[in-house]
């Protein structure tokens, strides 16, 4: 119940800011996809059933207020989280280098995932003029990662709840 | 046993059948009546209050950081000048942010009027949140008497249609986002094609056939024949009309009419006017 209210907090807080803030910018890479670097956080150091759903909740809630295909945000947050989640078992590491890591590679393949599931394998060929925006977001992200993760720690700690990956 | 695989598996089961409802929902997609809108339209009502704060706290700030730079100004001046300019320069940015705002007012009036339809003005809170597609975020919703499907204007031209709601906040998708169409036409040679978005930026004239004459600097406006938007508001101008290599049709590129980053209040046609009507079933 404590990891949801946490997690709900900081999903509503970063989609606030993720809506309103380009709005109010010229340029939308310098962004950082903050809901991404959540479910990472999760995806590393949280494992459990629950944490899968609110890897999927805080995809679907961002496709409240992004795209227009219902479900396409779920479906890269838990894809994501997976990720996290695999690479957090496997290779039994879970530190903030691994998360920008993981979180780079995200808001990228994430983008790339969305403009094929909306338009087609074959509107992929037109994202070259993306990509250049695109590394740059997740870049951002990436920097900014480590200062989000050490943010929720702090926060998990004053909720009492653990830190680090519960092994299995 | 089994039991044993189910719970060491617990989280990769749990999340390819989470994988798979998200590919049942992305496949039918969620109507606005139904129960998977519900969790949507809760979540828009609880963020677009906290987006309008962000964007009057913007304000805020812009207001402030001003006040302090021509007080910084000022004080380069004498000491006479300085209150009394301060004062000057106070009196006339609220005078000009005053006579911005009675401009888009009284523009987005004009418009009504000329629309004869039945509009209500919104006020843009937000945009995107990922930023993968085109979207807006406004302060108005179901209680204002917004319905998806809704047509968005502004007084330079057409914005976009609503496909999401709640009851005090809409989403609205922008005519040049990469899932987006409307039926237009060359308002001088009346040559027609479907206005689309592009997934990298901008718009294109679909469906144009290559024996048109369509022309750099041509107006594209709507046809209305979508029955979304009224018949006859600006789209934009063609950018470039590309003739050469294969293919059944022109490849024709539109600058869009309305700066979707410059909006900050935009007209929603809850009615269609009369003649719409009469030209949809032409």
């Amino acid at each position: 119940m404590r990891l949801t209210l946490l997690f709900a907090a900081f999903v509503v807080l970063g989609l606030a800011f993720e809506s309103a803030v380009p709005h109010l910018v010229s340029f939308r890479a310098l962004i950082p996809n903050l809901i991404i670097i959540l479910v990472v956080d999760l995806g590393l150091r949280h494992h459990g059933v629950l944490p899968a759903m609110l890897a999927f909740a805080m995809g679907y809630a961002t496709d409240a207020l992004a795209g227009s295909h219902p479900g396409l945000n779920a479906f890269t947050m838990t894809m994501v989280f997976l990720v996290s989640y695999e690479i957090s078992t496997r290779l039994m590491v879970a530190n903030a280098m691994v998360g920008a890591t993981v979180v780079f590679f995200g808001v990228i393949a994430t983008a790339l995932a969305t403009v094929a599931f909306a338009d087609g394998f074959n509107a992929l060929s037109d994202t070259g003029s993306m990509l250049g925006g695109l590394a740059l977001e997740a870049a951002i992200s990436a920097i900014v990662a480590p200062f989000i993760f050490a943010m929720l720690a702090a926060s998990k700690r004053m909720a009492g709840l653990p830190g680090r990956a519960a092994r299995e | 046993m089994r039991r044993s695989f189910l719970w060491r598996n617990r989280v990769l089961l749990t999340s390819g059948a989470l994988l798979i409802v998200s590919l049942h929902l992305i496949s039918t997609g969620v109507h606005p009546g139904d129960l998977a809108a519900r969790p949507e339209s809760a979540f828009l009502e609880i963020i677009s209050p906290i987006d309008a704060a962000f964007t009057r706290f913007s304000d805020g700030a812009s207001s402030i950081v001003n006040d302090y730079l021509n007080l910084v100004h000022v004080r380069e001046e004498n000491a006479h000048l300085r209150n009394e300019l301060a004062r000057v320069k106070g009196d006339r940015a609220r005078l000009v942010e005053l006579e911005v705002e009675n401009r888009h007012l009284g523009e987005m009036l004009e418009l009504k009027d000329v629309l004869g339809a039945n509009a209500v003005a919104a006020n843009v809170i937000g945009s995107d949140a990922t930023g993968l597609s085109r979207t807006l975020i406004l302060a108005s919703g179901s209680s204002d008497g917004l319905r998806p499907g809704m047509a968005v204007l502004a007084n330079q031209g057409v914005v976009g249609k609503i496909i999401a709601i709640s009851p005090h906040a809409s989403r609205v998708l922008l005519i040049d986002d990469h899932n987006s169409a409307l039926d237009g036409f060359d308002q001088r040679s009346r040559a027609r094609g479907i206005v689309a978005g592009l997934v990298d930026d901008g718009l294109i004239l679909k469906y144009a056939d290559r024996s048109q004459d369509i022309r750099v600097g041509d107006s594209i406006v709507t046809s209305g024949l979508d029955g979304i938007f009224p018949r006859g508001l600006l789209v934009g101008t063609i950018k470039s009309v590309h003739r050469g290599g294969p293919g059944l049709f022109l490849g024709v590129r539109i600058e869009p009419a309305v700066d979707f980053r410059e909006l900050e209040q935009v007209l929603i046609v809850t009615q269609p006017p009369p003649h719409l009507d009469d030209g949809a079933k032409d």
